[in-house]
């Protein structure tokens, strides 16, 4: 090794040794404990349990119920963030009077912690004295967070929608805004209309954007948990007892660390899936637009 | 600042001298944010750091975080809590991990750090609770009070709705001996909001998706309906009825039933109300019944500036199925929840001896009454016999008098190591029948085969 080889490992040496200690280290302690039956008011201990805990988990109507409603608000959070970000991005390509207050008004949500934004709508919603039921019962509406789930699974979409489109907004905004001219022009000389361009020029340029913002709200609204925690706490019943409540649940509550961990391990798996899978996606894409 | 003036009053000679050793050293604390533990973050450890020099960091969070970290720190043996607040029902679980300090055995080692006026007998039999089974205390108790019926003694005096009440049900008026009277009292309430135009009900529940709501059926429902230990059979260790508890009994799910079921004389926030919503819903004149704990009654019965039924709260024993009272009176039973804390020292502490020295001086005598004043929490018998007390409990219903004579009809938690995971189970099932995903007799099967499980797992 040369002697400037050394010195990069010397320089990388104590980031590398953080690393260590704070990602993977206890990355492989969740898997160790995972192939362990390991409650801290066990009478009998630390039992090893080999894979037991993963084929557990198969089988546990309530961990496949927190993933399932867990997908069905990936997909339905992101697919109405994403279109009403894209919205409100090409309506603010436009000029207008105030733009720049619309601008610092859809940032305001993105500067509030999850866990207040929380709070926030335990206020909002309240049955008893909040203003969203006593708005929808003069429009002849029953809404109670408490009481259905429906309703409460739909607010838990609608809060994260209203957090979080703002972020979805001024990224793609950011996007269109760093194109070049010169294909809007070429366009614009052939004869194409807005919605051609739209269709034709804009959307295969910011693919690669769109499909970034993606990945990161899919990844978010994967691990929500704050913001429902504060909410409805999983509630009603289990109406909205998301995968990472179902985990914090399970290991801080129950303190059942094994079955605890071999569930993280398992979300931490679907998570690279799809993860890996998006990346590909981002790749072709890009390659794709390249070649344009 | 009348707790500032007693706390003075005590010579402060004896503190400065056993302290001396210690001075300059910082002890951290964690506790539930609770009226004693606000006090004595507020008052008494700015005053014992005065008085000794030992810095104390008192956090006072709330319920979850308390245990999160408690545990954390238990657990890992850490030590970074020099004091933890033990609530009486993880105490079983604290003493079966070796987590806490024999304060006995600190006593006996360390005389000179020992108060002469701590008086350790003067401790109500709440202290019995912190005890092991040779009778080392684990815990020196600093909150101790019931959750029972309160009532608006106003409405329930009001000739007019007496008049009403009496035609409709044929009884006069008063707080109910069984649940058929709760419900009618509920029913008539609620129906009398109504029809008045007024926001009051004649129930409340703390039914949110949260631990509250299967604490209050094991601590308060079932009991007053005769099932005990939270339905499980502590000789055999099973909550099924076909492995000798009674969780999944016919009893059991027709309390259960009759708890779903009533919510809906309550206001139609109940299923997001916890313990504290509870109280604040009573505190807005809201509610004209319910079982609450009654450490809300100080300032429910006392504070103008966060209650609008200051001198009309009511309280009595709670409601019970045929035969629990007999039974409880006779030590077979118990109706409801004597609930409270304590504070502990995790054997992981390395400032034990000047934490020893914290803990007496929060839980001295002195500030008996004016705890007693803030929550409606006793935990020394001398603290009855205050003359601010006495004036007290009539403004409080006559609660000390029914704390002190009558209190021994209560119980604290069973003892159950493993309560902590358990309640995450009967929390499932019971949200998921208070939430109508499940019928309630249906839950408790669920729930009673679960637990068994558990139990099976956890090796009992």
């Amino acid at each position: 090794m040369r002697r400037s080889q050394y010195k990069a490992w010397g320089l990388l040496a104590p980031t590398l040794v953080i690393l260590f200690f704070v990602g993977l280290a206890p990355f492989f302690y969740v898997i160790y404990l995972s192939l362990f039956q390991y409650n801290i008011w066990s009478a009998r201990g630390m039992v090893f349990a080999g894979v037991n805990n993963f084929r557990k988990l198969v089988f546990d109507s309530d961990f496949m119920h927190s993933l399932g409603i867990g997908l069905i608000f990936v997909v339905t959070t992101c697919a109405v963030e994403m279109s009403l970000g894209l919205i409100i991005a090409l309506f603010l390509t436009n000029r207008f009077v105030g733009k720049g207050i619309v601008r610092t008004i859809l940032a305001l949500p993105l500067a509030i912690a999850p866990i207040t934004i929380g709070s926030i709508w335990v206020l909002l919603t309240n049955p008893d004295i909040g203003p969203l039921p006593y708005v929808l019962r003069k429009l002849g509406v029953d809404y109670n967070i408490g009481v259905n789930a429906n309703q409460a699974f739909l607010t838990t979409i609608f809060m994260d929608v209203w957090h979080w489109t703002p972020f979805v907004t001024l990224t793609l905004l950011a996007g269109l805004t760093s194109f070049p001219k010169e294909p809007f022009e070429a366009a614009r000389v052939d004869g194409a209309n807005r919605w051609q361009i739209l269709r034709y020029v804009t959307l295969p340029l910011l693919t690669p954007v769109i499909l970034t913002v993606l990945f990161i709200r899919i990844m978010d609204t994967f691990r929500i948990f704050d913001e429902v925690w504060m909410l409805t706490s999983g509630g009603p019943g289990t109406a909205t007892r998301f995968v990472s409540i179902e985990v914090v649940r399970r290991v801080l509550v129950s303190t059942d660390y094994g079955y605890g961990s071999s569930m993280s391990v398992f979300i931490l798996y679907l998570t690279i899936v799809v993860c890996w899978l998006l990346f590909q996606m981002i790749s072709v894409v890009g390659r794709k637009t390249r070649e344009v | 600042m009348v707790v500032v003036g007693i706390a003075q009053a005590a010579p402060p000679e004896w503190w400065k001298q056993a302290a001396g050793l210690y001075k300059g050293v910082t002890i951290r604390g964690v506790s539930e944010s609770t009226p004693p533990s606000k006090a004595i973050r507020d008052y008494a450890a700015p005053l014992f750091e005065e008085l000794t020099g030992i810095k104390v960091e008192f956090e006072v969070t709330s319920w979850d975080e308390m245990y999160t970290k408690s545990i954390a720190d238990l657990s890992r043996k850490t030590g970074i809590y020099d004091f933890i607040y033990v609530e009486q029902d993880i105490i079983y679980a604290y003493l079966v991990q070796n987590w806490l300090t024999d304060m006995t055995a600190l006593m006996a080692e360390y005389p000179q750090l020992t108060d002469p006026d701590f008086d350790i007998e003067d401790f109500t039999t709440f202290i019995n609770y912190f005890k092991d089974a040779k009778g080392h205390v684990f815990g020196i108790p600093f909150e101790a009070f019931l959750k029972s019926y309160a009532y608006r003694k106003d409405l329930f005096e009001d000739p007019e709705i007496r008049d009403a009440f009496k035609a409709e049900y044929g009884w006069n008026l008063r707080p109910p001996k069984d649940w058929d009277e709760y419900t009618q009292i509920a029913k008539f309430f609620t129906a009398w909001g109504k029809r008045k135009g007024i926001e009051l009900y004649g129930h409340v529940a703390q039914a949110k998706t949260h631990p509250c709501v299967a604490y209050e059926m094991v601590e308060s429902i079932w009991p007053a309906w005769g099932i005990y230990n939270w339905g499980i059979n502590l000789e055999k260790w099973r909550a099924s009825v076909e492995n000798g508890g009674t969780l999944n009994s016919e009893r059991a799910k027709e309390a259960f039933r009759w708890y779903v079921d009533m919510l809906k004389y309550a206001p139609p926030g109940v299923r997001t109300y916890t313990w504290d919503e509870t109280a604040a819903v009573m505190g807005a004149g809201k509610i004209a019944q319910g079982l609450i704990y009654l450490e809300n009654l100080g300032w429910l019965a006392t504070d103008t500036s966060r209650s609008v039924v200051t001198g009309k709260i009511g309280v009595a024993l709670p409601p019970t199925y045929p035969g629990v009272m007999s039974e409880a009176v006779r030590g077979l039973g118990y109706i409801g929840y004597y609930d409270g804390g304590a504070f502990g020292i995790p054997v992981s502490s390395r400032k034990k001896e000047a934490a020893w020295l914290f803990i007496q001086f929060a839980t001295r005598k002195e500030w008996g009454p004016e705890f007693a004043g803030l929550s409606g929490a006793v935990c020394r018998k001398s603290t009855f016999a205050s003359s601010k007390i006495k004036a007290l409990n009539e403004k409080m219903g006559g609660y000390f008098d029914m704390l002190r004579d009558r209190g021994f009809l209560f119980a604290g938690a069973p003892p159950l190591p493993m309560h902590r995971p358990l309640n995450e189970l009967y929390l499932k099932w019971i949200s998921r029948a208070v939430a109508g995903e499940v019928d309630p007799g249906e839950a408790l099967d669920a729930l009673a085969k679960e637990v068994d499980n558990l139990l099976i797992e956890l090796g009992y």
